[in-house]
């Protein structure tokens, strides 16, 4: 194994993970609770997640500033603008692995000529479901494509799948649990290969377009949103002086502990993540099927070979599924049949399988349906010490049955 | 944080955070199964808050269907009290805007100050606030509230019932223990605060805002560690009404125990350093919950009586024996015969009794005694003018109405209750006497289902009597 592919847990935990010719997926990393999100090492993030609505000072202007040439005050105006019309949001990607999760995800197809209504009901079972931390709802091939980090697999099974799952009018469900987080949102996660690590991707071509294809977000907001997630440290990201004189902790503290949280020991993915579905574009998704016989150091390349490309908003390979992986792309801004013919190029990929979204439902448990008046509300689940099969189990969740669409 | 004497501007405040017309809830939430919804649905679901709500949460628009406000600045109306549920790191920004708003007072339910090693944070946070002259309740607190108002903020699932306890707790599991049982057992309060870390606002403002509240009789302070005990000593002896106390913390893992619970510092301090204390300030320290509980309830009912000449009038031998006992294990108060409180009392009484009844003291009317014999003998003590105070007990036996000696009971604390005697009552038994309980409780007669519980009331009150007449 390289040295540098897996960094994360503890010294001790390294340790012990280099005895095996295989770190053991799952095993290798901190136990449940080491690091909880609202740590003392994660006050940084907290506190600029606590207070960016009002005070975009929490952000590093003079950073911005220097690297987009745009004034310090237009830097800000523009920030709130972009949040107050909620085309912005500052969230962040917990590394499930280290908090004790796996991260699962799903794809749904409904059966040819299910009413709208019904896929309008689940879909807004799906909105309000608070275990679902990402979902899309989308048109093609398949209808929803959500995901989950859950701990215990019959959970999720018992307790997210099974509501819906018998229903007539599913065609079927396919899990598809996350065996490489590559890229999300436009940012690289912290499964792509080398130092390509929290490295923003948006290809020229695609940012051309994009900047044409919508008139909310200009040349100078995007650089801005460049900006903040292109920084080389976290540190580079934060004004510290300004999250210290807004929560009264350490400045000096809180930057030390998040440079170790996030470029050190990368349990956690900080970024401003592009609301697609207030801009008017949409996404268009990949579902990719690779053939059974190809071996899997393979199906990693082809994955890393993706992670290379600067079309891809999203990169999640699969393990255990009938799926390899999702791919992802702006579709107003690339050729997607192109994208599509490029795929099936690949020898070693026997289906794709293709939808458009318009609407996702949370981008790492911040819900996004603002027409619900949801915007922002972050719902942060876990099924720690639960047995959700046991009917009438207690079940430390947000949401109530009541409040589930049934 | 230290304050020498009970400060006036904070006292006066204090009447804002039970009586607010305007609340921010800072850190309303949208989801009804979290904090910081529950204290916006708290002051909804209770009915009676009349004041106007503004919820505060940058992220929201609307909170169970108030319009939401991204900062406490930007709410277009004076704002009373800010009631703050959000994390602890956007706290000194709040107060920040607090002072710049001109809030009158602030409370913080917020955890993860001192209690867990942020003391300079909490200190400095204190300071400002200090320096503004405004008042911070908390922070790591359940909240407050008053049922003569109907008025319920915080994370708090009860409403007590009215009545004449002010309930002053740094705990808030203990202080909803309370609130719970005020509904279940009918321990009537005038209000009710959770103190929490009281970082700022401390003891003894309660304390002289309990003294000036007129539905306060008395008041029960759950303490966990006294930061200030001059100024406590001060407050308390400024105020003309019994004070219970219950100190907690003091045994070796309790002294940890309460520092991480509440930042409460205990060490050097002992069980004698608090006696002493207490005694300084004429307060009356309990040892246990129920005892606590029951003896302020006495002591916020009843007036205490005006010697130790103390008489039991039961019809179960056994509960007398449990209650003569008791007396004079808690020392300074042994029951006296009736011969020697009034010589011609013992005959009187015996015109109410069987022949194999017992005309001491405890004066027992046996196991048969109807109605017509408990009114006879309850008002021959009454009207005796040698007794101080009366003791009535029932235990039920297959010949016993325990709703009419309830109400004849009833009918003679009101007829009588002009002499100033106290009368406390114990019945033991089953479910008709926990119902006896209850309604004499409703009208203002301390009820028990112990012999025990009913000798610490009693005594309690006597306490009460000697440290007035020091005063």
């Amino acid at each position: 194994m390289g040295e540098t592919l897996y960094t994360i847990g503890t010294d001790q935990q390294q340790a012990w993970m280099k005895k095996n010719c295989f770190p053991p997926r799952g095993y290798g990393y901190s136990e449940p609770g080491t690091y909880s999100l609202d740590a003392t090492e994660v006050a940084a993030y907290n506190v600029a997640k606590s207070f960016y609505q009002v005070y975009p000072e929490v952000w590093n202007i003079d950073y911005i500033a220097k690297e987009t040439g745009i004034k310090p005050a237009d830097i800000k105006d523009r920030l709130k603008r972009m949040y107050d019309e909620h085309l912005i949001m500052f969230v962040m990607n917990p590394n499930v692995g280290v908090y004790g999760w796996g991260l699962y995800y799903w794809v749904v197809k409904l059966k040819d000529g299910t009413d709208p209504k019904v896929k309008a009901e689940f879909a807004k079972w799906y909105q309000n479901k608070d275990d679902i931390c990402t979902g899309y709802l989308a048109e093609g091939d398949f209808d929803f494509f959500n995901g989950n980090h859950m701990r215990v697999l019959d959970n999720l099974l018992a307790d997210v799948i099974q509501p819906w799952k018998d229903r007539p009018e599913v065609e079927y469900v396919h899990l598809c649990p996350i065996r490489a987080d590559v890229r999300e949102s436009l940012v690289n996660q912290w499964d792509v290969p080398e130092d390509r690590y929290r490295k923003f991707i948006f290809g020229e071509e695609q940012k051309k377009k994009f900047l044409k294809v919508q008139n909310k977000i200009d040349k100078k907001d995007f650089a801005i949103i460049e900006a903040l997630n292109s920084t080389k440290s976290i540190a580079d990201m934060f004004d510290f002086d300004m999250l210290e004189k807004l929560s009264g902790l350490d400045g000096k503290q809180m930057k030390k502990d998040i440079v170790m949280c996030v470029d050190e020991r990368k349990f956690m993915l900080p970024m401003i993540y592009i609301n697609y579905r207030a801009l008017g574009i949409s996404m268009h998704m990949y579902l990719v099927r690779m053939f059974q016989n190809v071996p899997s150091y393979r199906k990693a390349e082809i994955v890393d070979e993706f992670s290379l490309m600067p079309e891809f908003v999203d990169i999640l390979q699969f393990g255990d599924s009938f799926y390899d992986c999702m791919l992802t792309v702006y579709t107003e801004v690339n050729d997607v049949e192109a994208i599509r013919r490029m795929l099936e190029g690949y020898a070693e990929i026997e289906e794709v399988k293709v939808a458009n979204s318009k609407r996702q439902f949370r981008r790492w448990v911040a819900r996004l349906d603002d027409d619900n008046g949801y915007w922002e509300e972050c719902v942060m689940t876990d099924d720690f010490l639960q047995n959700r099969l046991e009917s009438g189990s207690v079940k430390c969740r947000f949401s109530t049955d009541s409040e589930e669409v049934q | 944080m230290i304050v020498k004497h009970p400060r006036e501007y904070v006292v006066d405040k204090l009447q804002y955070a039970l009586n607010p017309k305007t609340i921010a809830v800072v850190g309303a939430s949208r989801y009804s199964t979290k904090v910081g919804y529950k204290v916006v649905d708290g002051l909804l679901t209770w009915g009676g808050y009349k004041g106007k709500i503004y919820p505060v949460n940058p992220r929201a628009d609307k909170v169970a269907g108030f319009t939401a406000y991204k900062t406490v600045k930007d709410i277009p109306d004076e704002i009373d009290l800010a009631f703050l549920a959000v994390p602890a790191h956007i706290v000194k920004s709040v107060l920040e805007d607090c002072v710049e708003k001109k809030v009158k007072i602030v409370v913080i339910a917020t955890s993860a100050f001192k209690e867990i090693g942020r003391g300079t944070l909490q200190d400095e946070l204190t300071q400002y606030c200090r320096d503004h002259e405004l008042p911070l309740i908390g922070p790591n607190l359940v909240g407050m509230g008053s049922p003569y108002l109907n008025f319920n903020c915080g994370f708090i699932p009860y409403l007590p019932i009215k009545g004449p306890v002010a309930m002053i707790s740094q705990s808030g599991a203990n202080l909803l223990a309370a609130l719970g049982t005020s509904q279940k057992d009918h321990f009537g309060m005038s209000f009710f605060v959770g103190l929490g870390n009281k970082a700022d606002v401390d003891f003894c403002e309660f304390i002289s805002y309990a003294g000036r509240d007129e539905n306060s009789k008395c008041l029960a302070i759950y303490i966990e560690g006294l930061d200030s005990p001059d100024a406590f000593i001060e407050a308390c002896r400024s105020v003309d009404k019994p004070i219970v106390t219950i100190k907690v913390g003091g045994s070796k893992i309790g002294e940890k125990a309460a520092f991480a619970h509440t930042a409460s510092e205990n060490k050097g301090t002992n069980d004698a350093f608090y006696d002493d204390i207490f005694e300084k300030a004429g307060a009356i320290r309990a040892t246990t919950w129920q005892e606590f509980l029951d003896i302020s309830m006495a002591l916020g009912m009843q007036p205490a009586p005006k010697g130790d000449n103390i008489v039991m009038i039961t019809n179960g031998g056994g509960s007398g024996l449990l209650s003569c006992d008791h007396f004079e294990r808690r020392g300074g108060m042994p029951m006296h015969e009736l011969a020697e409180i009034s010589p011609n009392l013992a005959g009187r009484i015996r015109a109410y009794m069987p022949m194999f009844g017992s005309p001491l003291n405890p004066v027992d009317i046996s196991g048969t005694a109807s109605p017509v014999q408990y009114k006879g003998a309850f008002t021959q003590v009454m009207r005796d003018p040698n007794v101080h105070g009366i003791l009535g007990s029932i235990c039920p036996t297959a010949v016993t109405d325990v709703p009419a000696v309830t109400d004849l009971v009833i009918d003679i604390y009101e007829t009588y209750k002009h002499l100033g005697k106290p009368f406390i009552m114990e019945c033991q038994g089953g479910e008709e006497c926990q119902e006896a309980i209850m309604k004499l409780r409703d009208h203002g007669i301390p009820a028990y289902p112990t012999a025990e519980q009913a000798v610490n009331a009693m005594v309690a009150l006597y306490k009460y009597g000697q440290i007035k007449n020091k005063k």
